[in-house]
């Protein structure tokens, strides 16, 4: 089986070298080769061994982290497409298929187009096709509601990709997250089909749907007031409790409702060294301090928001998704150590008082991570800074 | 004597570790010279060819310092003089013959060397060309006669892939060791430093050893690198000189105070997993001598790769190439070209890794030996997962923000961030665990040899 594809893949290259057929290609062949075999090359100096550890790698266990909250994303886009409608007797693999229904489109959209232009920018700017964009693909989709339409996942993954990365160079360049500025494109340009009570579940007919049934997350039902009840009591009215909300089966974009799918997915990234632990445990320190504060000083007439534990933060919304997958990405992250603890923090720390404060936007992980990537690089040039000064300390002792 | 625990760091295992015995190596009728080997020198030729020279005899001196000289090795005749690319003179060959004389330096009695004035000293190594063994930083030159270094860093240990062990070799030979010392002890105003393995016995002319401070370092590579110890020790301002040697070179300059002969002899290691079973032990060479009357017969079939010094920080070498001066062993690879179906998802059982995302990491891969070929493992990419390379730097560096202080030519903020307290050597192990292949080593190499230039 290599063999023979390494055989096709000897014949096949001349076509895309300097000179062949289809030389213009070569960066989409080479995407191909390298997809199926690892590359044959060797090392041109010192150091003449190196590790089996690649991009590639990397990127397919953010991938990887990512699948049990894919899983149970459509899962749980099928359980409220059924429980909505009154779908009487799904069973699990109802569920499933209902799911796969909604939110199957959306991610393979979501990899076509993004990956049009991916291979695009690599053909025209004569680079690899960069690996990157495997995780940024699923990443997008997980940020979307199963109802979205399919023209805006095309309009947002083009955004997120050409805005977000391939105009300030290509991957390892931008500032921004992609997948969290195609989202941020959307929710801005689009706000009906992506927030509010109506899109995280299908309903078929709006005469049917079950009783009392408003569609509300656990963060909407804290943007208004509720006199003489707790925030706590208004969750459980709802059907939210803390365990629930761990679980996820509740409405919510498609891959965030789960806080254990992102514990498990956090752990593969924390195992395998792909993901920083620092930014995450930053932001759980960062989302704690800060609801322990209002929690205890909010005052007689603080927002709704501001009852909640801390632990009810961590598991409403999309606190963990954004924390473990999107705040980590490398590239728009903090560089240094010392950064991404405070990058972290400060992420954590910024979605509970945007939550709290301003619950016109009840999402605010995202605004929250976008916010931070943009000020990363200023945290690491203090943090730069403070090294030098200290180095300096050192050296002249 | 203090004693440093180093923490970061990762070793690397490697099948064809050398075996502790010293043996032969067979000999040759011609040896080779090569200006190239001291750095950036403008030789200008003191022989013809057809000439007849003494072992020891001046073969060139540099343009600039006419002290500097480079010598024969061994006694015979002037057969040979190549030039190369731009008419650079490339080697000088000596075709030896049975008459095996030499020119004479002056001999040292081994308790007056502490007495020798530092100007003599200094002649005698710049006039046999072993003030080469003697590096100097920042860059990592040979070291210039004309500064005075603040200290002086022996470094008897290594903790490299194969690197020569002092321990193996001092056998014999303590008293032109402590010579050695003794020689270095007055060529600074300051210290010098003798730097051991902490966690090996080491031979009592080491720790023992006088008129040095002795201190041990322990922990994964790159604990033995000298930059640790420079940074632990004693770190370096911009504008400060340090000069280094490797304790096995320092016996060259040990024998030739105490005998008055340049050395015709070295000993070096054969190591790695492209030596044939048996072959990877210490050989007794001439210095001169081609590699190819080394390594005949003792390397395994295949597409091969002779390393100068340890995978991790050594250049290749061709065929054609001596042993030189400098030289303390040599690694052989083989080149790795092959490919691996769908390798970025396989579990990876049979692949080494100092990450954690293949299976044979968690099997406990990283303790076992590899035999480890040339393969680079992926394609460069922009570098992208951050703060990895502070795991294999233990040193105040910042690796990340050096090296794109680098590339952005930005030379102030580089040396602000500590780049010529470094050497290459230093980000090899860094540059062996970058997932984006990138060649930190090379833009090291590259950032110094700017700032070199445009002075500090």
């Amino acid at each position: 089986m290599k063999k023979l594809i390494e055989q096709q893949m000897n014949k096949m290259r001349p076509l895309f070298q300097p000179g062949g057929k289809f030389e213009r290609l070569y960066p989409l062949h080479e995407a191909n080769e390298t997809f199926l075999l690892t590359p044959p090359d060797v090392t041109k100096g010192a150091p003449h061994v190196r590790d089996q550890f690649d991009l590639k790698r990397a990127m397919i266990f953010v991938v990887l982290a990512l699948i049990p909250a894919t899983i149970f994303g459509i899962y749980n886009a099928g359980y409220q497409h059924n429980f909505v409608n009154q779908i009487a007797g799904a069973t699990l693999m109802d569920h499933m298929i209902a799911g796969l229904k909604l939110c199957l489109p959306i991610i393979l959209v979501s990899y076509a187009v993004g990956g049009i232009w991916e291979v695009l920018f690599a053909l025209v700017r004569k680079h690899p096709v960069s690996e990157g964009f495997l995780a940024t693909g699923l990443l997008f989709p997980l940020t979307l509601p199963p109802t979205i339409p399919l023209w805006q996942v095309a309009v947002g993954i083009t955004f997120g990709v050409v805005i977000g990365k391939e105009i300030f160079g290509g991957t390892g360049f931008n500032v921004l997250n992609p997948a969290l500025t195609a989202r941020a494109f959307l929710y801005f340009a689009y706000p009906a089909q992506i927030s509010g009570d109506r899109v995280w579940a299908s309903v078929i007919d709006s005469k049917n749907v079950v009783e009392g049934f408003t569609g509300a997350t656990p963060l909407a039902l804290g943007a208004v007031h509720h006199d003489g009840q707790t925030m706590i009591e208004v969750l459980h009215q709802a059907g939210y409790t803390l365990k629930s909300m761990f679980m996820g089966l509740e409405p919510g974009s498609i891959g965030e409702t789960s806080t254990l799918m992102c514990l498990i997915g956090a752990a593969i990234l924390l195992l395998s060294g792909v993901g920083s632990w620092r930014i995450m445990l930053g932001g759980v320190l960062g989302l704690a301090a800060v609801a322990t504060i209002f929690q205890n000083f909010g005052g007689p007439n603080a927002k709704p928001l501001a009852e909640l534990p801390f632990y009810y933060h961590g598991v409403i919304g999309s606190f963990a998704f954004g924390m473990v997958f999107m705040a980590t990405d490398p590239v728009s992250a903090a560089a240094t150590n010392a950064g991404k603890w405070i990058y972290g923090f400060l992420i954590g720390a910024l979605i509970v008082l945007i939550r709290v404060s301003n619950p016109a936007y009840p999402e605010a992980t995202m605004l929250a991570i976008l916010f931070m990537n943009v000020m990363a690089p200023m945290v690491d040039h203090y943090v730069v800074q403070s090294h030098i000064k200290r180095r300096t300390r050192h050296v002249y002792a | 004597m203090a004693s440093f625990s180093i923490r970061k760091g990762f070793n690397i295992k490697l099948t064809g570790a050398p075996a502790i015995s010293v043996s032969d190596a067979p000999d040759a009728q011609t040896v080779a010279v090569l200006p190239g080997e001291f750095g950036p020198v403008k030789p200008r030729l003191d022989v013809q060819e057809g000439d007849r020279v003494k072992r020891g005899q001046k073969l060139f001196h540099s343009k600039t310092n006419p002290e500097l000289c480079g010598v024969a090795p061994a006694a015979g005749t002037v057969t040979a003089i190549v030039y190369g690319a731009r008419r650079a003179l490339d080697r000088i060959v000596i075709t030896r013959d049975a008459n095996d004389d030499a020119v004479e330096f002056q001999r040292f009695d081994p308790a007056g060397i502490r007495g020798v004035e530092r100007g003599a000293l200094l002649k005698l190594l710049q006039n046999t060309g072993l003030i080469n063994l003697i590096r100097q930083r920042p860059f990592g030159r040979a070291a210039n006669a004309a500064a005075t270094p603040k200290s002086i860093f022996v470094n008897g240990m290594g903790t490299g892939p194969f690197q020569a062990d002092i321990n193996a070799l001092i056998k014999g030979r303590e008293i032109a060791f402590q010579a050695g010392l003794d020689a270095l002890t007055r060529l600074t105003d300051g210290k010098v430093f003798l730097c051991l393995n902490g966690a090996a016995t080491n031979a009592s002319a080491l720790t023992d050893a006088r008129n040095v401070e002795v201190h041990t370092f322990e922990g994964p590579h790159p604990a033995g690198n000298t930059s640790v110890h420079i940074s632990r020790l004693d770190p370096m301002k911009p504008t400060d000189v340090v000069w280094t040697i490797k304790a096995v070179d320092l016996l060259q300059i040990g024998h030739l105070l105490l005998n008055g002969e340049v050395p015709t002899h070295r000993v070096v290691m054969l190591a790695g997993p492209g030596v044939a079973e048996g072959s990877a032990q210490y050989y007794r060479i001439r210095i001169g001598q081609s590699l190819d009357s080394l390594l005949k017969g003792k390397l395994r079939e295949g597409e091969k790769r002779v390393i100068r010094g340890d995978v991790l920080s050594g250049d290749a070498t061709g065929a054609d190439d001596v042993v030189r001066l400098l030289d303390t062993g040599y690694t052989v690879l083989l080149e790795d070209r092959e490919r691996h179906l769908l390798g970025w998802m396989m579990p990876g059982f049979k692949f080494f890794s100092a990450s954690r995302a293949f299976i044979s990491t968690w099997l406990g891969g990283t303790r076992r030996e590899w035999a480890l070929g040339t393969n680079q493992h992926g394609e460069e990419r922009p570098m992208v997962l951050t703060g990895l390379y502070d795991k294999y730097m233990p040193m105040n560096i910042m690796v990340d923000y050096l090296v794109r202080a680098v590339l952005a030519h930005d030379t102030d903020e580089a040396i602000k961030l500590g780049i010529l307290e470094t050497m290459p050597e230093d980000f090899a192990l860094c540059a062996f665990a970058c997932p984006s292949k990138v060649d930190l080593v090379g833009i090291v190499r590259q950032g110094l040899a700017d700032i070199e230039k445009e002075g500090i």
